[in-house]
């Protein structure tokens, strides 16, 4: 199958849904899941597929190339997938909603724009989706307008500063080689001076690493993920952030080339090295900051950041364990994050967009299944023992101690400490705990939007029991860059330094759970009882008087919230701050009022004539 | 195979229980007072069991079973003796991950039960947890780094040959923070926050009765077994046979009781102050240690 036509064919469509919603809601809705659901089965369809095709632009100079190999199909699987399940439950979370055909084209273009990346075989069509890709996303952020309006804004300017860091590499790229095509380009960095690589990684790494949010250039993504549409907010974490950190892989390990970039040494300054910790500083930091947020999505927005921490741990320690966990974890963050927020904007459509997590509470009677979905969701970012994220951990750990970087290890596994008690603050104080008096009446979310977070759920869960199947496809690519593949089976990893076997583990916990339930069910059934009964015993208790979720965890609170200034994020605002000063104070000079610029004018003149009468110059 | 789970499973619950009894036993003493019977933990189990209970839902009784089953999975992954039968599972890594399911479990269970002492428990529950997780955190990385694998076994099988784990040079730094942390784990004074009974009447197991009660309690004894277990198996080289085993951790628990004794309770910030500040500063040391011993 051609790539040309199924981008073509998906943009026309794209457009083809928005005219559509001009003349029924109901087609249109059709119309956007079936060009989502084309996506997937056309990129499903190109399983092992691996072909190139040229097309000439008219510029002898720049073909452009579009080409597909196992690395851009497992992204292309996880674009579409995601894809295809954000429209879906977009279908009734926007419903009354204004300018929804709107939304939805931009919500089908951004997916294209993405695949085209993804597709691209050279630099300058990746540059030309990137930015198709910058802008719909910005307009979704700002959807929704009041305090989204300024979320997009910071996320567009940044996002241009990165782009703009892109070009100027993509330039000085085919200045220095004369082409642009990423096969090409592969392996003839290693031939120039180590500055120029230092250079060109440097710009690379600025454009990605925004896109990527990781730490230093992370401050855009907070406000965007929690003021943007729930639905768009799981794409937005699932896959448009991996966009990023496909770009680090692609330059990394096939323009750098695996060999070039492990132990990209300057003197005594390993790159490579000082990139892991950058990693490791973007898993603690961000983790910790979530811990003190309030709002639902905020609290996930800060995760999105330290999940991709993990990615990039992984990615940048470039042995074929830590890279295959670094993969692996893409795919998996894609699933739990995805899930996570639509469990979240499923609790926001029932209860008219309540994300406050201090005032919701008691849910789980109300809404079970966007409960289970958000239990699942949130053991796969733990990463309990049998969901996906616990391989893709287990991966990037082991990698880490037996290479013998206990530090490293120790930053990973306190970012998982730090998870589980924010994750455990979520769901307690929007599923469990006391159920406020207005919310007494919320009926449970809608199908469409239970069946997304089900599939989702199957994922994460199956990808845990199992996770043979990715990681067959991740051995794949990581053999591409030229790294050793794993020795896997099916249910697990296997190795001298010591194996995983999950399937044994979900016998051992599922064999155990039986029994135990077993026994527990064989004593005299327990009485259910009102949740006021036994606290009060039996006298009356004010309603919505008695629950503890405010300053869930204070203690710690008060004691780390001072070492967590965003000091990034500062300077940033200051920075911006200063530059609007300074544009004002040369607004005060062109003003726009023409009575001024006359006055200009004839100063200027005045002064000129002066200058001659007195010294003659000319 | 099975005989050996089974046995697993009896020794730790006997274990347990017999702890939980001495340690009521011993404290009584200590206060000049006579005590209940050794037994009485078991006969409280029976008889709570033998009484009405009641629940919360769905949520209620998924999560208690959910923290019973954590504990016997982990079980299966802590060498009982020269017993271990998770042995080529994933090693301590799975177990770092395995510990946390219980207290999770737990969690989902007393959040469901909407009673706010319950949730307060949870919450200085997790915060004990991230507490004591980061110098444990640090001395089980120091130990892989040290005997190069992360199989619990094979630790085990290092210092059969090599001596104690404690009486090692470069790994005491590690050892004396573990001891330090570990009345933290097991829960006792002076960081018995999770349940203070007279604060906040239990904390997480406020809402249970009758069967529930007497599942926490199982659940207890497992986990008391399996905390003083780590640490023999990590740092006092574990056992060859279930009788010495056994010998070795009641040395532990009988220290770790007097100092319960005579010790009053922290409040919440001071024992994060405290496990942050000493025993995470000399795990870290040791963790220093390790790692500069091996690039040289």
């Amino acid at each position: 199958m051609n790539l040309v036509y199924i981008l073509a064919v998906a943009f026309t469509a794209s457009l083809l849904v928005y005219l559509s919603g001009k003349i029924s809601k109901t087609l249109r809705n059709f119309l956007a899941v079936l060009v989502s659901l084309g996506m997937a089965a056309s990129v499903i369809y190109l399983y092992n597929h691996s072909f190139a095709i040229h097309l000439s632009t008219g510029f002898p100079d720049f073909p452009l190339v579009l080409r597909i190999n196992t690395l851009a199909w497992f992204f292309a699987l996880i674009i579409s997938v995601v894809g295809v399940l954000t429209v879906i439950f977009s279908l009734q979370y926007i419903k009354n909603k204004k300018r929804t055909d709107f939304y939805f084209l931009m919500l089908l273009l951004v997916n294209v724009s993405m695949l085209g990346i993804i597709f691209s075989g050279d630099l300058l069509s990746f540059y030309i989706f990137w930015e198709i890709m910058s802008w719909s996303t910005f307009l979704l952020i700002s959807y929704n307008r009041g305090a989204a309006i300024a979320a997009g804004m910071k996320y567009i300017i940044m996002s241009l500063a990165g782009s703009a860091a892109i070009l100027t590499g993509i330039l000085s790229l085919y200045t220095c080689f004369g082409t642009l095509i990423i096969a090409e380009l592969a392996g003839n960095l290693s031939l120039t001076s180590p500055a120029y690589t230092l250079f060109i990684f440097l710009l690379f790494f600025t454009g990605f690493g925004i896109k990527n949010a990781v730490w230093p250039f992370h401050s855009w993504l907070p406000p965007a993920h929690s003021e943007a549409p729930s639905p768009f907010s799981a794409l937005l974490s699932g896959t448009l952030i991996k966009i990023g950190t496909y770009g680090l892989i692609i330059f990394f390990y096939v323009i750098l080339g695996m060999k070039k970039f492990i132990g990209l040494k300057y003197g005594f300054f390993n790159l490579q090295y000082m990139l892991c910790w950058i990693g490791a500083f973007t898993i603690v930091f961000p983790t910790f900051i979530a811990l003190l947020q309030n709002d639902a999505k905020r609290l996930l927005a800060w995760h999105s950041i330290g999940q991709m921490g993990y990615i990039i741990l992984g990615i940048a320690f470039g042995t074929s364990t830590g890279v295959a966990g670094g993969i692996f974890h893409i795919f998996n963050h894609a699933a739990f994050k995805g899930l996570l927020f639509l469990s979240v904007g499923a609790v926001e459509y029932r209860t008219n967009g309540v994300r406050d997590l201090n005032s919701l509470g008691g849910l789980l009677k109300k809404m079970p299944v966007t409960f289970c979905g958000a239990l699942i969701g949130a053991c796969g970012i733990i990463g309990m023992p049998l969901t996906n994220g616990f391989v893709s951990k287990w991966l990037i750990y082991k990698t880490l101690i037996v290479e013998k970087y206990p530090f490293l290890a120790f930053a990973a596994l306190l970012g998982t400490w730090g998870t589980i008690l924010s994750l455990y603050k979520f769901l307690h104080n929007i599923f469990l705990g006391q159920l406020p008096e207005k919310y007494k009446n919320i009926k449970k979310a809608p199908f469409t939007m239970q069946f997304p977070m089900l599939v989702f759920s199957l994922i994460i869960i199956t990808c845990g029991v199992l996770p043979g199947i990715p990681l067959k496809i991740i051995n794949r690519i990581i053999t591409s860059f030229g790294l050793k593949a794993l020795d896997i089976s099916i249910w697990g990893v296997i190795s001298e330094t010591g194996a995983l076997n999950t399937v044994n583990i979900f016998f051992a916990l599922a064999g155990a759970f039986f029994i135990i339930w077993l026994i527990f069910k064989l004593w005299p059934k327990e009485t259910k009882i009102a949740q006021a009964d036994n606290y009060a015993a039996g006298a009356a208790v004010p309603r919505d008087k008695y629950n503890y979720t405010v300053n869930f965890y204070n203690p710690l609170y008060r004691m780390i919230s001072p070492c967590l200034r965003d000091f990034i994020d500062e300077f940033y605002i200051r920075l911006a701050k200063i530059t609007r000063s300074l544009c004002n104070s040369i607004k005060l000079v062109y003003n726009g009022d023409t009575g001024y610029y006359i006055m200009y004018i004839i100063l200027f003149m005045t002064a000129l004539i002066f200058i001659q009468i007195k010294w003659s110059i000319w | 195979m099975a005989l050996k789970l089974l046995l697993t499973l009896i020794i730790a619950l006997v274990t347990g229980l017999f702890f939980l009894g001495l340690s009521r036993k011993m404290i009584a003493r200590i206060q000049w007072r006579y005590g209940p019977p050794l037994i009485q933990p078991l006969i409280d189990i029976i008889k709570l069991l033998s009484q009405k209970s009641m629940t919360h839902g769905g949520l209620f009784n998924f999560g208690l079973v959910l923290s019973l089953a954590g504990s016997v999975i982990l079980l299966l992954f802590i060498p009982l003796g020269e017993w271990c039968i998770m042995n080529k599972s994933g090693g301590l890594l799975v177990i770092i991950y395995l510990m946390l399911l219980a207290p999770f479990g737990t969690a989902l269970s007393s959040g469901a039960a909407a009673n706010p002492n319950a949730s307060i428990g949870i919450s200085r529950k997790l915060l004990m947890a991230l507490a004591y997780e980061v110098p444990l955190l640090l001395i089980l990385l120091t130990l892989m780094t040290y005997y190069n694998t992360i199989s619990i076994s094979g630790i085990i099988v290092k210092q059969q040959n090599a001596g104690w784990s404690l009486t090692i040079l470069p790994l005491l730094l590690s050892g004396i923070a573990y001891i330090l942390i570990l009345p933290a784990v097991l829960g006792i004074r002076p960081f018995a926050i999770v349940k203070a009974p007279q604060e906040i009447a239990s904390g997480p197991s406020v809402e249970y009765s009758g069967k529930f009660l007497a599942f926490a309690e199982i659940q207890h004894a497992f986990q008391t077994y399996i905390t003083i277990a780590l640490f023999v198996n990590l740092f006092l080289g574990g056992a060859s046979n279930p009788g010495y085993f056994f010998l070795k951790m009641l040395v532990v628990f009988v220290a770790g009781i007097l100092i319960h004794t005579v010790f009053p309770r922290f409040r919440i910030e001071q024992a994060i102050k405290y496990l942050w500040r000493w025993p995470a500063l000399l795990a870290l040391a040791g963790l220093a240690v390790v790692v500069i011993l091996d690039k040289i």
